[in-house]
């Protein structure tokens, strides 16, 4: 149902591909963002360069993290934006190019403010749990400068934390 | 540049509606969402004028619960909002005072008027305690060349954990004079949210504190002129693992925040602990690691 209207607007509001992308993986949905979604977005975050046979690559960096922006911005009923967001985000620092480490640091507040997220669900759950839990780990991470580096180098040490979302 | 593509439309009409919400008359903690918001504002605007404006058109001073929460609202902005907004925080002190002045003598009709008045002793004392300090951050975070500048002086470093220790003193009397305001029958959550950054600080005190006591030591290796700070330093320490204790007691604050957990004795300042706070490594850029990031 939410992917229907979800794919609705992705047209009439004009969304590029790439801000499609970052929607879909960070949408309502109980599921996801999975692991080939969030390789792809990582991948996007290197254009960001302006060659002159890609002309629309220069923006594909900003679309995603002014998406990922805005979805961390997003109010408590959809929770999920932000969770997923985040989780992204953590992927990018990680796989992603430079400027996502660069954005972060500049921007820490958006992500450093999230670790008292408060959200409780029709059914009484608090499902701000693990939205501060993870704004807690990817603050810890972007001023450990030393890890995130080492992070960045050694694949695999850090995936356990961005998967295991198969189900909110 | 890699900064947020910051929506300007956001005017000040929509950062006072967040003023207005999160000062709402509910006897119910401010919402992180508002407060949030606010925090946010700071750092995109770079300034806070806007912020102290907002909420000083606000009527917050009909209503003991709005004021509770007004007071909630500024302190969590001085903590996490952009730097600037202890700067600009100097100039509400009069504010702050007309606020103590407006709720009188006694208990006030819900029973806030006394945790307003310490509210508004505390914060004062926070901002002139930063206005003395301006290499402090509003949540105390503590980076190692505050420590190595101090030692390098150590009549200053001496200076600066005493009023240290005179902030944390008040926060414990605070806290206590707060757990003394729960009511029965009531969930208490709007006294409690006062709770969460006053455990915050206390702990970004505390770690300043033991990290600047332990530097001094090492490099002055004088214990005799340190012993009255270690006297003082004890006692809080037993009164913080209390005041956590107590803390862990609340559901509320357990879900929302971690509540550190201290060991039950103080470390000893003069030996390496592994059961104390880590110094943490030197900065390695230029740059000082307070600066906002």
């Amino acid at each position: 149902m939410s992917s229907v209207i979800r794919s609705v607007k992705n047209v009439t509001k004009g969304y590029s591909s790439v801000q499609v992308k970052v929607r879909n993986a960070t949408s309502n949905d109980p599921w996801g963002p999975t692991g080939a979604d969030m390789a792809d977005i990582a991948r996007i975050t290197y254009n960001s360069t302006f060659p002159a046979d890609l002309p629309n690559s220069s923006t594909d960096f900003y679309e995603v993290m002014d998406m990922l922006d805005k979805r961390l911005n997003d109010k408590g009923k959809n929770w999920r934006h932000v969770l997923k967001s985040l989780k992204v985000l953590d992927y990018c620092l990680h796989e992603g190019s430079e400027l996502v480490v660069t954005w972060a640091r500049k921007n820490i507040y958006i992500i450093k403010t999230l670790r008292e997220f408060y959200y409780v669900d029709e059914s009484g759950k608090d499902v701000g749990a693990a939205i501060r839990q993870s704004a807690k780990e990817l603050t810890s991470l972007i001023l450990d400068e030393e890890r995130l580096r080492a992070e960045r180098t050694n694949r695999g040490s850090w995936k356990s934390r961005v998967t295991g979302l198969e189900e909110f | 540049s890699s900064s947020r593509n910051v929506d300007l439309s956001k005017t000040e009409a929509q950062l006072s509606e967040h003023i207005r919400k999160a000062t709402s008359i509910d006897e119910t903690a401010p919402k992180r969402k508002h407060v949030r918001a606010s925090i946010v504002y700071t750092w995109d605007h770079k300034g806070s004028a806007s912020f102290w404006n907002g909420i000083k058109v606000q009527p917050i001073q009909a209503d003991e619960i709005q004021t509770f929460k007004a007071l909630i609202t500024v302190h969590k902005v001085l903590q996490e909002g952009h730097p600037i907004a202890l700067v600009e925080g100097q100039g509400q002190l009069s504010w702050l005072e007309s606020i103590d002045r407006s709720v009188g003598g006694g208990e006030g009709s819900r029973g806030y008027a006394p945790l307003i008045k310490e509210y508004v002793r505390y914060l004062i004392a926070k901002l002139s305690f930063h206005r003395a300090h301006p290499e402090f951050n509003g949540t105390f975070e503590y980076e190692e060349y505050i420590s190595l500048k101090s030692i390098n002086d150590p009549n200053e470093g001496y200076e600066t954990i005493s009023e240290l220790m005179t902030l944390q003193d008040q926060i414990d009397a605070f806290q206590k004079l707060i757990f003394a305001h729960f009511r029965n029958g009531s969930n208490n959550e709007c006294r409690m949210a006062a709770l969460t950054p006053l455990v915050t600080e206390s702990y970004g005190i505390y770690k300043f504190i033991t990290s600047m006591l332990r530097a001094m030591h090492r490099t002055l290796g004088d214990d005799e002129a340190l012993s009255p700070l270690r006297g003082r330093y004890d006692a809080q320490h037993y009164r913080l693992v209390r005041f956590y204790y107590e803390c862990s007691t609340l559901r509320y604050l357990t879900s929302l925040i971690t509540i550190p957990k201290l060991p039950q004795d103080p470390p000893n300042l003069l030996a390496d602990d592994e059961n104390a706070p880590a110094l943490p490594a030197r900065p390695r850029h230029d740059e000082p690691v307070t600066k906002p990031r």
